[in-house]
């Protein structure tokens, strides 16, 4: 049964991954062909001679990663209390927290634009990744309640009551239960912020070049073989981003753990 | 308290100050040309341009890159990004006062043109500060008219283009537009064209007025009386068509794309398409079959020219002209029709090239596809906004 299962989701989630891999590496494969005739690495050779693809990889993985931080920075926080303290007012707070989602970003991004001109921080990452904090943020909010509402205030009463001083009572007792909160949060923070193409392209002004604004454009010719390098390179980075805060979190945990 | 403490760092990060603006059209037309290349020296200059094709992309990052950094130490940039993008951020940009934009060229045309210009974007008249504009760019119509609208010197030509249809593997292709549409009802779900909303599907719709005009002479200007007399008939030769479209013309692609990938499938036995030399290097690139034949219809064929122009804000615009200038000299058109990279058509006038220049550009176009006499004008832009209002309802769902 947890073999059948396993292969339905390696046929759902890997298998695409792997055909467009294969896509990107053949030449000239159309139907009706079952299988590819003619390899190239034509699409990848165009991917490396665009000068602008590794800045592009870097600036998208600095916005990401600076993204995910603020995102968690604001969230916990706000997650926090909405989670465990009662307040007047707090169905509106959350609603508020909320709405980024329910209205369309676009309308609200023209009018950051011309705030962010007169800040001076249109053209510049640090515009880009505060907009990008928009469409995160809720997610953010709303993954973090959840994870705050399962740990329960009173262990950390009963750690406070056993002699725990406040940095062992979050190591040991917030920490571990909050993990797996923590890292959907940050995994789908930095999912969404990869993939913003219309924000970054009007607060960034191509200035700040991420990886979708040399990417989505190839939408718009019939040459599947590009297309398909440019996502399975995309679809390596949260991969990457997943691997790195594996690693740090073990290693932090380790360290933490007396 | 503490989680906004980070939020005022962030913002100082982006407090860098913003330079001066530009110097204007009216004061740099005092200067003379050397001066402005002496001004131009070592500045930055970044182009707003559609960024989806690896041949148009390699043209200006391996041949027009270089060559500026080279004779003039211009650091060239090209910014990815589609007109209507560009556009409302110019907007938002003129509404806030910003005077140092983020692009100093931008790529443009037609409608998108129209736009900018009505909206007070563009940084004004500057093509005759251009030599190359004086010495080497053919004196044709569209330098003065985009589609109907004034050019006024707002822009420049920089390519021109004509609408070619390709078969797959078809010894007798047709090549009018009487063969096409007796064609179309032989080889029923064999031909197809993109949604009106898209320019490609558009254009031909726009090769069907000219078809039901007879001549070209009859729509020259946008004329509201014509279309109340003909409007029905270019509709009728549209309807009838339907029913042998692919899928009966019930849906039609979104986009020329959808066709082309439909084309490569073999779903579809043609496509279409502004540019008559496109096809090559999607043949190059495994895309499209081998047997694929490009056919200009000899009984006319849209050419339609794509413009550069400089918005209000720019920063460098003596370095911006210097890199206009270029884009137009005989060395980067020539450039242009290599199918390695590019492949589309120059605006240069022959009798102004060297010998040399005119074996060159020969030896990169071969076999001419649509001879000069075939070309049919563009219509002016308000037939397009025609076409778009009223295709779906009399054809799609009549």
């Amino acid at each position: 049964m947890r073999k059948l299962l396993l292969l339905l989701l390696l046929a759902i989630f890997v298998f695409p991954v792997l055909f467009l891999f294969l896509k990107s590496i053949t030449f000239s494969w159309r139907y009706p062909d079952v299988l590819p005739t003619a390899f190239s690495m034509r699409a990848w050779e165009a991917l490396a001679s665009e000068p602008q693809l590794l800045p592009a990889v870097g600036m998208t993985l600095f916005i990401g990663a600076v993204v995910v931080v603020l995102n968690l920075l604001l969230g916990i926080p706000a997650a926090l209390a909405l989670s465990w303290v009662d307040f007047r007012g707090k169905v509106a707070v959350e609603t508020i927290f909320f709405l980024p989602i329910l209205v369309p970003v676009l309308a609200i991004a023209m009018g950051l634009h011309i705030t962010m001109i007169r800040l001076g921080i249109a053209d510049h990452p640090a515009g880009v990744i505060l907009i990008h904090l928009l469409p995160t943020l809720p997610y953010t909010i709303r993954v973090l309640r959840g994870g705050f509402d399962r740990l329960d205030p009173a262990w950390m009463q009963l750690g406070e009551t056993l002699g725990a001083g406040v940095f062992r009572r979050i190591a040991t007792i917030a920490v571990p239960i909050m993990a797996p909160s923590l890292r959907s949060a940050a995994v789908l923070t930095f999912v969404i912020s990869l993939s913003q193409y219309v924000l970054t392209a009007i607060i960034g002004g191509g200035r700040v070049t991420t990886l979708p604004l040399l990417y989505y454009p190839f939408f718009n010719s019939a040459d599947q073989a590009v297309i398909a390098a440019f996502s399975v390179l995309f679809a390596v980075l949260p991969l990457l981003f997943l691997f790195v805060w594996e690693t740090v979190s073990s290693a932090a945990g380790r360290l933490l753990r007396p | 308290m503490k989680r906004w403490s980070l939020l005022p760092a962030v913002l100082l990060l982006g407090a860098c100050g913003n330079s001066e603006s530009g110097t204007s059209a009216e004061a740099l037309e005092e200067l003379s040309w050397e001066e402005i290349t002496a001004e131009a020296e070592g500045s930055e200059v970044r182009m707003y341009m559609w960024g989806g094709d690896e041949g148009v992309n390699a043209y200006m990052d391996d041949v027009i890159a270089p060559a500026v950094e080279e004779e003039y130490g211009i650091d060239f940039e090209r910014i990815p990004m589609d007109a209507p993008e560009f556009l409302s951020r110019l907007m938002t940009e003129r509404e806030a006062g910003s005077t140092d934009g983020s692009a100093d060229i931008l790529w443009i045309n037609g409608e998108n043109f129209r736009n900018a210009k009505e909206n007070d974007l563009l940084y004004g008249s500057f093509a005759d500060m251009l030599p190359n504009m004086e010495e080497h760019v053919a004196d044709a119509p569209f330098v003065e008219n985009d589609m109907g609208i004034d050019v006024d010197g707002m822009e420049v030509p920089w390519g021109n283009v004509q609408y070619a249809f390709q078969f797959r593997g078809e010894d007798n292709p047709p090549e009018t537009m009487e063969e096409l549409l007796a064609w179309a009802e032989e080889n029923p779900g064999a031909f197809t064209y993109p949604d009106v909303q898209n320019d490609t599907g558009n254009g031909f719709v726009r090769h069907v007025i000219h078809y039901v005009a007879g001549d070209p002479e009859t729509v020259s200007e946008f004329d509201e009386a014509w279309i109340e007399e003909n409007g029905g008939d270019v509709w009728d030769v549209l309807r009838t068509l339907a029913p042998s479209l692919w899928r009966e013309g019930e849906t039609y692609p979104n986009s020329l794309e959808q066709q082309d990938q439909m084309f490569a499938d073999g779903e579809v036995q043609a496509t279409l398409g502004f540019n008559e030399y496109r096809a090559q290097s999607l043949i190059d690139q495994g895309v499209f079959p081998e047997e694929t034949e490009t056919v200009g219809l000899s009984s006319g064929s849209i050419s339609s020219t794509h413009y550069v122009s400089m918005p209000f804000n720019t920063g460098n615009p003596e370095a911006a002209l210097v890199v206009i200038n270029h884009l137009l000299s005989p060395e980067a058109q020539i450039e242009k029709l290599n199918p390695e990279r590019w492949g589309e058509g120059h605006i240069l006038d022959p009798e102004t090239l060297s010998e040399e220049q005119r074996e060159q550009v020969e030896a990169y176009v071969g076999e001419e596809i649509v001879p000069a006499e075939d070309a049919l004008p563009e219509l002016d832009a308000r037939y397009v906004d025609w076409i778009q209002e009223n295709w779906e309802e009399e054809v799609v769902q009549p």
